[in-house]
């Protein structure tokens, strides 16, 4: 962005370059780049990108059924249970992968990132 | 080598038809390609060659892209097209003209004498997530019950559930920095969009269309807005091409 487009702006030219910078290079990072070479990664990178998407929905959704009250105690310590099982078992899959937290973003649109 | 016509955009000519191919004439696109325009009744695409290879967005050729728009943008009502739009022949480009007429006018004097403007508001997040459990630590922490000893699940789930509050105080947070936006630009009589927590520091990311000749008062409501949210950095850009506020399905 040049300079010449900034009408306001409190902080500094290079502090929004940074940030925003940071934005773009994240869109960057988000994309599947898959090639003969790394179908294997590539294909796994993708299956637990979806599976972490699905793991924070159920998540999110949980947390709301606990936050209305609407679970018994011992149902809120069994989900605790499955909750903290599932976050395992993806942090042990994404060590076997090669795999990061960041690897694994992806922006959502209006959701904002995944993580 | 496989040549295609990109093209950059579509822009209205009712007022003055003759003087984009001279403004064309004085322009170049992506690698250096000549401009020309295709013309259809009261609308025209402005295309230029480009090789089919040379098609992956990289920062530079979407700078060089969007200087192009925003050149036509400066004297003609214009809607941008996504990069990467292109058409194998002029011929083709005219039908495409012919068959989306309506819509392109449509969405033409929707933009006519209007301009795009960016607001992002950035904030130190770690503070303001330190804020805002400072002054909700009772919302925040669910209740202890002494009588119940905590198992590790139960741990982790009131972990998990502060972590699910404080996002939704952040949200709650959002939501009131864009309800006070949308008032203060009621006056103004923009058409807006907003997108919350894009990043954990850019908490609002949002667009609007305004008349070209508010621009002044537009920079005075963000200015109020700042000075009453000290905490927040906005950072107001433009004017720019309407990019976010163009709605057509092309056949």
């Amino acid at each position: 962005m040049s300079e010449n487009k900034i009408l306001f702006n409190t902080g500094s030219f290079d502090g929004i370059s940074e940030e925003i910078g940071k934005l773009a290079s994240k869109a960057e990072d988000s994309r599947l780049k898959l090639t003969p070479e790394n179908a294997d990664s590539g294909l796994a990178k993708l299956v637990l990108t979806l599976v972490e998407l699905i793991r924070k929905l159920v998540e999110k959704q949980a947390m709301r059924r606990v936050d209305g009250g609407s679970l018994s105690e011992e149902e809120i310590e069994r989900l605790g249970e499955t909750l903290m099982k599932l976050e395992m078992k993806m942090e042990e899959l994404k060590k076997h992968f090669n795999l990061t937290d960041r690897d694994l973003n992806i922006n959502l649109g209006p959701l904002g990132d995944l993580m | 080598m496989e040549m295609q016509k990109m093209i950059y955009a579509v822009v209205s000519v009712k007022h003055n038809q003759d003087g984009l191919t001279s403004l064309l004439a004085g322009m170049k696109g992506l690698g250096g390609a000549d401009l020309f325009a295709v013309f259809h009744d009261e609308i025209a695409a402005v295309t230029g060659e480009i090789e089919r290879c040379d098609f992956t967005a990289d920062k530079s050729l979407a700078i060089e892209y969007a200087g192009v728009i925003d050149a036509l943008f400066q004297r003609y009502p214009v809607l941008p097209m996504r990069f990467g739009s292109t058409l194998e022949s002029s011929g083709a480009i005219l039908e495409m003209l012919v068959r989306n007429r309506d819509e392109f006018l449509q969405n033409l004097d929707r933009v006519e004498n209007k301009q795009e403007f960016g607001l992002k508001i950035f904030c130190d997040s770690e503070k303001l997530a330190a804020e805002l459990r400072m002054k909700s630590e009772a919302v925040l922490s669910p209740p202890a019950d002494p009588g119940i000893t905590i198992s590790a699940y139960r741990e982790y789930i009131n972990k998990k559930l502060k972590e699910h509050r404080l996002e939704e105080l952040l949200v709650d947070y959002a939501d009131t920095v864009i309800a006070e936006i949308t008032v203060s630009l009621a006056l103004l009589c923009a058409e807006s969009r907003f997108k919350k927590m894009a990043s954990a520091k850019n908490i609002i990311d949002a667009v609007f269309l305004l008349d070209k000749d508010v621009e002044i008062q537009l920079v005075r409501s963000v200015q109020d807005l700042q000075n009453k949210h000290q905490g927040l950095n906005f950072i107001l850009t433009g004017p720019w091409p309407p990019y976010n506020f163009v709605e057509i399905k092309i056949q």
